[in-house]
């Protein structure tokens, strides 16, 4: 785990938290810390709670208990447009487009109209800025599309484009690569690390089932299970883990 | 320089200038065929009563609704808060208008500083859309917690408490019980006039351009945006860092402005009495008739849907339904057969069309038009694209493959 220098905070860090539904424990007493620039992998099995601890973090659900903090701030009990405002951006796994609308203003939702400057101008970088982000994850061909027409591979890319758009300082992809054929895979694998080269201060965290893919862009692996975190460390190192073995073929091999 | 050649040279220039202003128009108005059908049903609108009106009354009616209807579908069709009391802003705004009017005792007010009698509505008026707009948000309240069908019931019942308690018979000093407030007209120093009838139709017809301009712009803004994506999924709205709730609020607010308006304009302009009757399911359902009638989530919609359900109600129905029961002794029973033989046509129309007429139709100019659009009449800085659209990195990526994959074969 990698401490910051000079007494800097983490960029996001989850201080021991757990969120029950009913009896149940989707997630148990989880804390991580994610610094500037960082690109993180969340992995585990089916049901391991990773999609609700990426809900809990955006503030869509809220923890039973624990706390998380973004740059040195308490964001636990905020709703999730301010959350997203203070620069953590995600995408769904369940892929959420704004079906009626053209893709290009699916991206003009999410970017932040600038304020003081006159109303005409900013209509012009708004939509100088969504046709970049287009461009940066290929969609630009399609901008004049509805969204509903779009497939499957070109939803998640818009999913990605809608996440960057807001400008996050930390963006959560849930399953990006769910779905994609291996030359969508690579792609959107390519415009993610274009994307880190671009920005290398801004911090990356991926729930994914692709480990190939995964393994590229990430530094660090997380590995949960049964909403408790098993391990944590470099990807070649994870690989060997027993532990993660053991619970990815579910007995010992 | 001799004067031919300077009358000669400013004619060039007017002559430029026309050819410019010209060129303009016909790329912001006859480029995109929902304009120009827009322009043109313009024309014909200011043009009805040089052709003699003798139903320029109906079209006044259906100005009046469709300002309703327009604000309804921005609610519902745009934002997809689902409303089925929009009777509430109609009443209300004339109710408003109204009991202000019933308190000050006069129809004039004397403005002190500049020494001028003005009519009393243009002060009520505002007022009316104030308190409108305070309706509006206390209306939005609900709805930031319940949502689809649950708010339509909801919205439902207001109007439906308003027209009991104005029917109230303890409050009969205030609200009169059925027959209403007494308020004054517009136009009514036109009386006798033949003109008047004219008069009011232009009026009708002015505020709901504006209106429908005004909502359009609102519509096409970053504002109308956000509105639709709020319709499609709200989860990820919030995702994209959209204030929800202030942007329902906000819908709220701009819809119940134009109903409460609406409102105002029909008892001023038509009714002339502040009734119970206005809180009525019937106002709460044209609206929704009309847009689909017209096409749900359009500007256009509502205001084609309000002059077809017009044309259907006011003119088809006396003129044609009206001599055929005459004819079969059936008379007496032309109110109930009115309504039955309307819904019919009402229900076949949706099904048919279930988009509604004007957006069925505009969508087949829109496909009509598509082969040569985004070449020639795509917007300014989508034609700057097109360079960067054809090299897209998409593209580049593929070449890349293909030239590794050459590579390795020359290898192997």
């Amino acid at each position: 785990m990698s401490s910051p220098e000079s007494g800097k905070p983490h960029l996001l860090e989850v201080i021991n938290v757990t969120k029950k539904f009913g009896g149940l424990v989707a997630v148990n007493n989880i804390s991580l810390q994610i610094d500037e620039g960082e690109r993180v992998g969340l992995i585990g099995p089916n049901g391991a709670g990773k999609t609700t601890l990426f809900n809990i973090i955006s503030g869509f659900l809220k923890p039973t208990s624990g706390k998380i903090m973004f740059k040195g701030e308490d964001i636990t009990k905020l709703p999730p447009h301010k959350i997203v405002n203070k620069g953590i951006a995600r995408t769904f796994q369940i892929m959420r487009p704004f079906r009626h609308l053209p893709v290009i203003a699916n991206v003009m939702v999410s970017l932040k109209s600038p304020r003081g400057s006159r109303k005409i101008e900013w209509v012009k970088t708004m939509e100088r800025k969504a046709l970049d982000l287009l461009e940066d994850v290929g969609l630009s061909e399609l901008m004049l599309e509805p969204a509903e027409n779009l497939g499957y591979g070109d939803l998640k890319r818009l999913e990605v484009a809608r996440a960057l758009a807001t400008e996050p300082d930390l963006i959560m992809l849930d399953e990006p690569f769910g779905g994609l054929n291996p030359v969508e895979t690579e792609f959107l694998t390519r415009t993610l690390i274009t994307m880190h080269q671009d920005e290398p201060s801004r911090a990356i965290l991926i729930v994914e089932h692709k480990l190939y893919a995964l393994m590229k862009i990430v530094d660090r692996v997380i590995v949960m299970h049964q909403g408790e975190k098993i391990a944590e460390g470099k990807p070649e190192e994870i690989v060997k883990n027993k532990k993660v073995i053991e619970v990815y073929t579910g007995g010992t091999l | 320089m001799p004067i031919k050649e300077r009358l000669a040279d400013s004619a060039r220039m007017v002559r430029g200038y026309i050819v410019r202003a010209y060129s303009s128009f016909t790329a912001k108005v006859f480029d995109v065929p929902p304009r120009l059908l827009a322009f043109l049903s313009l024309l014909v609108l200011l043009a009805i009563p040089c052709l003699g009106g003798k139903y320029l009354s109906m079209l006044t009616y259906a100005c009046v609704y469709a300002i309703l209807a327009v604000s309804w579908d921005l609610l519902v069709g745009r934002t997809g808060q689902v409303s089925l009391g929009h009777a509430f802003f109609f009443g209300m705004g004339a109710y408003s208008s109204a009991l202000l009017i019933q308190y000050y005792g006069s129809d004039t007010v004397t403005i002190l500083l500049l020494q001028t009698t003005i009519p009393i509505f243009l002060i009520t008026i505002p007022a009316a859309l104030a308190i409108g707009v305070v309706l509006a948000i206390l209306l939005g309240l609900p709805a930031l917690r319940v949502k689809g069908p649950y708010l339509g019931l909801l919205t439902l019942c207001i109007p439906l408490i308003m027209s009991t308690i104005t029917n109230w018979h303890p409050l009969s000093d205030i609200f009169h019980g059925t027959s209403g407030i007494k308020v004054p007209l517009f136009f009514s120093f036109l009386r006798g006039n033949p003109i008047r009838d004219t008069v009011e139709y232009y009026f009708a017809l002015t505020v709901l351009f504006f209106s429908a301009v005004i909502i359009y712009k609102v519509a096409t803004s970053k504002t109308g945006i956000v509105f639709v994506s709020i319709l499609d999924n709200e989860l990820a709205a919030k995702a994209c860092g959209i204030n929800v709730t202030r942007y329902k609020l906000l819908s709220f607010v701009i819809s119940g402005l134009f109903g409460t308006l609406s409102g105002c304009i029909y008892v001023h302009l038509i009714t002339m009495r502040a009734r119970p009757l206005l809180f009525d399911l019937t106002y709460s359902f044209l609206p929704i008739t009309m847009t689909f009638l017209g096409g749900l989530g359009t500007i256009y919609g509502p205001l084609v849907g309000a002059f077809i359900y017009n044309f259907l109600d006011q003119y088809i129905m006396p003129t044609y339904l009206a001599p055929v029961l005459d004819s079969m002794g059936l008379s007496t029973y032309f109110g109930q057969l009115r309504i039955i033989i309307f819904a019919l046509i009402v229900i076949t129309i949706i099904i048919k069309w279930p988009r509604g007429i004007a957006r069925t139709i505009v969508d087949k100019l829109d496909d009509l038009a598509k082969p040569r659009d985004i070449e020639e009449r795509g917007p300014r800085i989508w034609k700057k694209y097109k360079k960067e659209q054809k090299e897209s990195r998409l593209r580049k990526i593929f070449s890349r493959f293909k030239k590794k994959q050459e590579e390795k074969e020359v290898e192997t």
